[in-house]
């Protein structure tokens, strides 16, 4: 496992072009309820809702947030196609993250919130934590996972067409027609 | 918008011109790289080259001449500035450039092994630019860059490069380089792209707000770091012959490699921008430069008319990736000061003729880090952003492992395979170019 070159310098394990990213925080004394009430409601927002897989930051594999220690500790936990260092600064200046972050990392100690952006920064290194292991079970990135999917939802589409086995046949199909038996 | 350019007031009289503005076209010069053997003398030398250095406020005619100073960490070191002063610089800077070649992708040929001499070793203090309007007045004002360090034994010349930038504003690929710039807010220049707004001062001059509303680590104290920026030069060699021979074999026509260039570079030869003149060269948008910079890519996410992956817009997305909710292009921007060196290999040639040639890349900007680097690691050398992590920078990527392009195209993408490396790294450094007062401030160090 590990990462591609030159990428030593940075916190988060890399698998291929992704990195696992991992934040823990303390939960403030009596935020605990504030703060499932705002995750509850997070869970309700575009990009979060069940069966909704446009999430605000589009580099973004997936996102959890978890309490635990009976609502003591929360983790941040996502993985994310690039070096996540090289984006810090991004994720710190640009609306999505921002917005998350004032919503939720209110709840949290240490957060004073913004726009101090070098308190943000401090802040969000403090709380992350490189995974021990982190592995993968498929490759790419999120731009080219969803490319995949409409591909093969075209290829899917010609399969149904009444005359796409004859229309397989041609030599340079061949790798085509090999993926559609099943 | 307008508000910011009257609030921000950049102190010209202080900056050193060609952080902030190009020299008029076309002109001819000098880089000179120096040695500090002496402390005294070294002071001296920066005394002398104070009095030679030119403020932004007096850049613009084009008959003058302009000298620009820079130092890298280590000249700072011979000079005597304090440590408590060096360690106020940026990371990279006082790692230097070939400690973060790994990083870069500056391996291989291009490691700092093969390096000209004396690029990339602790020998390298000063940095001197001198460029002039025409050879005459280059070579009065290079004796008096001379003169500065003749008569001062504990300074030596150890390097020099001669360069140039044709009327046309060519380089050795053929195209016209330069028109994409960042315009600076109280720079008192309008954008060259009037859908931008012009960057925060702070992003390219240190000791102004910069776009993420902070000041940018600064160097300490004050009366060195403010007005300074950061200046990165690399010497790369372009294997020009290799590009003509590899664009040969892949068209019929003399068209067909001018389109596949061009979507290369994102720009046809001319500097006209595909995403304005998509089917053909069009030399008269290429060269006014009132319309030759005025253009976005959110029209074509695609990549249709610029591929995504072409040079120009890897290196400035513009706005293709304002949607993605990760990447705020605007941390990322860069003032660039290239020019070439060597001659030019004649036209039709695609045997080498072994002749050494290509462009003197410089960089100017508050960010060592989160410009330059980040350019160069995340956009040019890795594919990952644009969903294509096999595919690095079809012109200036490394291009270590088997690396391709792909051009958007009805109705079949087309492909490029195997492209070599055309670029290879000579050498280079960072450096710290500082305001006219810290040069002074240098002159009078007393430790
Ligand atoms: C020998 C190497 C290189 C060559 C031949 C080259 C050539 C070019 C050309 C022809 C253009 C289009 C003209 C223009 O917009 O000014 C361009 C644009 C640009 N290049 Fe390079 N380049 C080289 C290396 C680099 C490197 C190493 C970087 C950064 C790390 C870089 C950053 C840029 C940027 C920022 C632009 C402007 C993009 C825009 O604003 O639209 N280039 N380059």
């Amino acid at each position: 496992m590990g990462g591609r070159g030159g990428a030593a310098t940075q916190p988060g394990i890399r698998v291929g072009p992704t990195s696992e990213f991992s934040l823990f925080f303390r939960v403030k004394a009596g935020q605990a309820q504030p703060l499932r009430a705002a995750l509850l409601a997070l869970q309700d927002t575009p990009g979060y809702r069940p069966g909704d897989y446009g999430m605000a930051i589009q580099t973004i594999h997936e996102a959890r947030f978890v309490l635990f220690d009976d609502d003591t500790r929360l983790a941040f936990i996502t993985s994310f196609d690039g070096p996540w260092d090289a984006y810090m600064e991004d994720f710190f200046t640009s609306g999505p993250t921002l917005a998350l972050f004032d919503v939720i990392f209110g709840h949290v100690e240490g957060y004073d919130g913004l726009p101090d952006v070098a308190a943000v920064r401090a802040f969000v290194l403090g709380a992350e934590q490189t995974a021990a292991a982190y592995a993968r079970n498929y490759g790419g990135t999120v731009k080219e996972i969803r490319t995949a999917q409409r591909v093969n939802a075209a290829f899917q589409q010609v399969l149904d067409h009444p005359e796409a086995a004859e229309a397989l046949q041609h030599p340079a199909l061949q790798p085509l027609l090999d993926e559609a038996a099943v | 918008m307008e508000g910011g350019m009257e609030n921000a007031s950049l102190e010209l009289d202080d900056i050193q011109a060609g952080a902030l503005f190009e020299r008029p076209s076309p002109y001819v010069g000098t880089y000179l790289l120096l040695r500090i053997a002496d402390r005294a003398d070294g002071r001296e030398l920066v005394r002398r080259l104070h009095r030679l250095a030119i403020p932004a406020s007096g850049a613009g005619s084009a008959d003058d001449t302009s000298i620009t100073v820079a130092f890298t960490y280590r000249g700072l070191e011979a000079l005597g500035v304090p440590q408590t002063s060096l360690d106020s610089f940026a990371p990279e800077f006082k790692q230097g450039m070939a400690a973060r070649a790994e990083i870069l992708g500056d391996t291989g040929e291009s490691g700092p092994d093969h390096w000209e001499k004396p690029l990339g070793t602790a020998e390298v203090h000063v940095a001197v630019a001198v460029l002039s309007s025409d050879e005459a007045t280059l070579q009065a004002v290079a004796e008096r860059a001379r003169d500065a360090h003749a008569e001062l034994p504990g300074v030596d010349l150890i390097w020099r490069q001669d360069c140039y930038q044709l009327a046309t504003g060519r380089t050795s690929f053929g195209f016209k380089d330069g028109i994409g710039q960042p315009a600076v807010e109280g720079s008192g220049r309008p954008p060259s792209n009037p859908r931008e707004r012009p960057l925060r001062a702070g992003e390219i001059i240190l000791g102004y707000p910069d776009e993420t509303g902070e000041l940018p680590p600064m160097p300490t104290p004050p009366e060195l770091g403010r007005n300074g920026t950061y200046v990165v030069f690399r010497k790369l060699h372009t294997k020009v012959a290799a590009y003509r021979s590899y664009l040969r074999d892949r068209a019929t026509t003399r068209a067909e490699r001018d389109l596949l260039a061009a979507k290369m570079v994102g720009r046809w030869q001319s500097g006209a921008p595909l995403a304005v003149s998509p089917d053909a060269d069009d030399p008269e948008l290429g060269s006014d430069p009132r319309r030759n910079n005025d253009f976005l890519y959110a029209d074509d996410p695609s990549g249709f008319k610029c591929p995504v992956g072409a040079h120009a817009r890897r290196a400035n997305p513009r706005d293709a990736l304002d949607g993605e909710g990760s990447v705020d292009v605007r941390l990322h921007r860069m003032v660039r000061r290239g020019t070439s060196y060597g001659p030019m290999l004649p036209d039709g040639v695609t045997e080498d003729d072994g002749v050494d040639r290509g462009i003197i890349f410089v960089f100017a900007g508050a960010h060592l880090k989160r410009q330059f680097e980040f350019v160069k690691t995340q956009w040019l050398n890795d594919g990952i952003f644009i969903g294509a992590p096999l595919e690095s920078d079809p012109l200036v990527g490394p291009h270590h492992d088997s690396t391709r392009f792909t051009i958007a195209r009805r109705p079949i993408r087309r492909r490029l395979q195997d492209l070599p490396p055309f670029v290879i790294t000579r050498g280079g450094e960072y450096c710290f170019a500082p305001g006219l007062s810290a040069l002074r401030w240098l002159a009078d160090l007393d430790t």
